[in-house]
């Protein structure tokens, strides 16, 4: 009969071992995990993006004062390009290399659009329309983008 | 006429001082994903502050003496030590996100990085703790509190559909159509932002520095359950804020400023900086009130002079403490950790040590050699019961509920 110590002493390093094979450099989800965290990105982005939207309005109309606005747009800009870097760090599933390219491509432009209004609130200009449209197309876009990772992630 | 100015001003102190940078962070954040479903959690929640506030005060009131002193006393050193311990990790933590909220919110006035604002305003908490009056801390920051009630304004003004606002009280609306456990965990979070075990070490050191008697009970008690609880209005109307503007866009709250922005946009420049203030007061109060539990919870179970009431070189281990606190806070937060994240650990930590505070409180205020005929009575004793069964609850499920929702991202 075997003893409880072998039995330990040769539990506790697979254990450690397969735990271990987890934590590799690059994190490699499988398309569900991939799809999960496509939607986590495109949410935040959206949120950053609709944020800045509500910040340029309040600007517009006199309802904040500059530092404010600059505060926060430039913490949704930073927010929006950290969901950005996130989701580009994982390794993409085969199944998914359309959807990651559409999904990046989204959070490349609400990165951008984010530094834009920024860069308006620094220099005091907050009546450009035509950023505030983009803005709104760009929201729609992403919540779209989520609800398809999210469809899939179920389907999976 | 002077005794109901001191119990208006008690009142009104209390409405000021219930909110800090967890409830302003946690109340927006809720509100933004939840709607109104959460309503019922800060109702519990503040319902069981009230509760055991009313007990840590009484005991001060009769006893003369705090709540370390007599959890030692009576559960005898070990115990003690645990329930030290527990509260006062949470507390230091607390302590550190409160200087971030101060700081943050003298970023949104300034658009100076809020890491090198931090020297500064923990030098400030530091000189305030050292150098003013409890009263004129306690009285002063609480009445500028009161700002916050610029979100009630910005709620009326903002218009919501009261008939949709009364089908989202049902706590199984969930609006935002988040998962159940990421509910579950912004509730365990919210009712650990209403009932941080800190309020209840002020609230009786407050009592011993501010010498009450037994005549001062009733005065106690109108604060407790008038102030309180209109303080917990001022938590719904944060939540409510946030509701109108952020869930129908689908935006979560991450940032104070963010907090802000739905009273922007319904009261203009000079409604966001009336709520700045607000900001201001309810974190910098929190932090001096934090900052004092810190040295309080130390002091008291190991027994040495504390207090504001006595001079700083007669409670200089008292002092020594709060500096060091203070010191360690700015530390922390110098290394560029997010104040909102230490926010957010704060409150949930915060739930997992509330049965730490609250089981010593009930058995040392059903002591009669303490409280003698001021000892509980069957109705505090009932709900004292009920929240302890639901703070064991909350504290059990709260770090399963973290791990399985990435602390409320999914």
């Amino acid at each position: 009969m075997r003893r409880p110590w072998r039995t330990t002493a040769v539990a506790v390093p697979l254990l450690a071992l397969l735990a271990l094979a987890g934590c590799s450099v690059v994190s490699q989800p499988d398309p569900a995990g991939w799809d999960q965290s496509a939607q986590q990105a495109l949410d935040d982005a959206s949120g950053e993006v609709g944020t800045a939207r509500l910040a340029l309005r309040a600007a517009a109309d006199d309802r904040t004062w500059s530092s404010y606005t600059t505060v926060l747009v430039s913490e949704a800009e930073e927010a929006a390009g950290t969901a950005e870097e996130d989701l580009s760090r994982l390794q993409v599933p085969p199944e998914r290399t359309d959807a990651a390219a559409t999904a990046l491509d989204l959070l490349g432009q609400a990165a951008e659009a984010t530094r834009q209004v920024r860069a308006l609130a620094v220099a005091g200009r907050y009546d450009d329309a035509e950023l505030a449209d983009e803005l709104a197309r760009l929201g729609t876009a992403l919540d779209q983008e989520a609800l398809r990772a999210a469809a899939r992630a179920e389907r999976s | 006429m002077k005794r109901y100015l001191g119990v208006l001003l008690g009142v009104l102190t209390a409405i000021g001082g219930f909110v800090d940078i967890g409830d302003l962070v946690t109340d927006a954040q809720v509100g933004a994903r939840f709607g109104w479903s959460m309503t019922w959690v800060v109702l519990l929640g503040v319902g069981g502050i009230c509760v055991f506030a009313e007990m840590a005060g009484r005991i001060a009131a009769v006893s003369h003496r705090a709540t370390f002193d007599l959890v030692r006393e009576r559960l005898g050193p070990r115990v003690g030590m645990l329930n030290l311990v527990g509260s006062i990790l949470v507390t230091l933590l607390t302590f550190i996100a409160e200087i971030g909220g101060v700081a943050l919110a003298l970023q949104l006035v300034s658009s100076v990085n809020h890491v090198l604002v931090v020297p500064f305003v923990a030098a400030a908490v530091w000189i305030v703790l050292w150098r003013a009056k409890f009263s004129s801390i306690e009285n002063v920051l609480g009445l500028l509190g009161l700002s916050l009630i610029g979100f009630a304004v910005a709620l009326w003004q903002l218009g919501p559909d009261w008939n949709d606002v009364l089908h989202q009280l049902a706590p199984t609306s969930n609006p935002g159509g988040e998962s159940w456990t990421t509910y579950a965990y912004f509730a365990v979070a919210l009712f650990g932002a209403a009932m941080t075990p800190y309020e209840v070490f002020f609230f009786s050191s407050g009592g011993v520095e501010e010498r009450w008697t037994r005549k001062d009970i009733g005065v106690m008690r109108a604060n407790v359950f008038i102030g309180f609880p209109l303080g917990g209005i001022l938590a719904l109307a944060i939540a409510g804020c946030a509701a109108e503007v952020f869930l129908p866009h689908g935006i979560s709250v991450e940032t104070l400023g963010q907090v802000g922005l739905p009273v922007a946009l319904a009261l203009g420049k000079i409604g966001l900086a009336v709520v700045v203030l607000g900001f201001f007061a309810a974190t910098f109060g929190a932090a001096c009130e934090t900052g004092l539990s810190v040295g309080y919870s130390l002091a008291q179970y190991f027994g040495f002079q504390w207090g504001k009431y006595v001079r700083p070189r007669d409670a200089a281990g008292f002092h020594v403490i709060i500096l060091l606190a203070t010191a360690l806070g700015a530390g922390v937060l110098l290394t560029g950790v997010d104040p909102i994240m230490v926010t957010e650990m704060s409150v949930v930590f915060s739930a997992i040590a509330l049965p730490l505070t609250y089981l010593p409180i009930l058995v040392v205020a059903n002591d009669p050699d303490y409280l003698g005929e001021h000892r509980n009575g069957r109705l505090a004793n009932v709900l004292g019961v009920f929240y302890l069964g639901i703070v064991l609850v909350v504290s059990l499920a709260a770090i399963p509920l973290m791990i399985v929702t990435s602390m409320g991202q999914h």
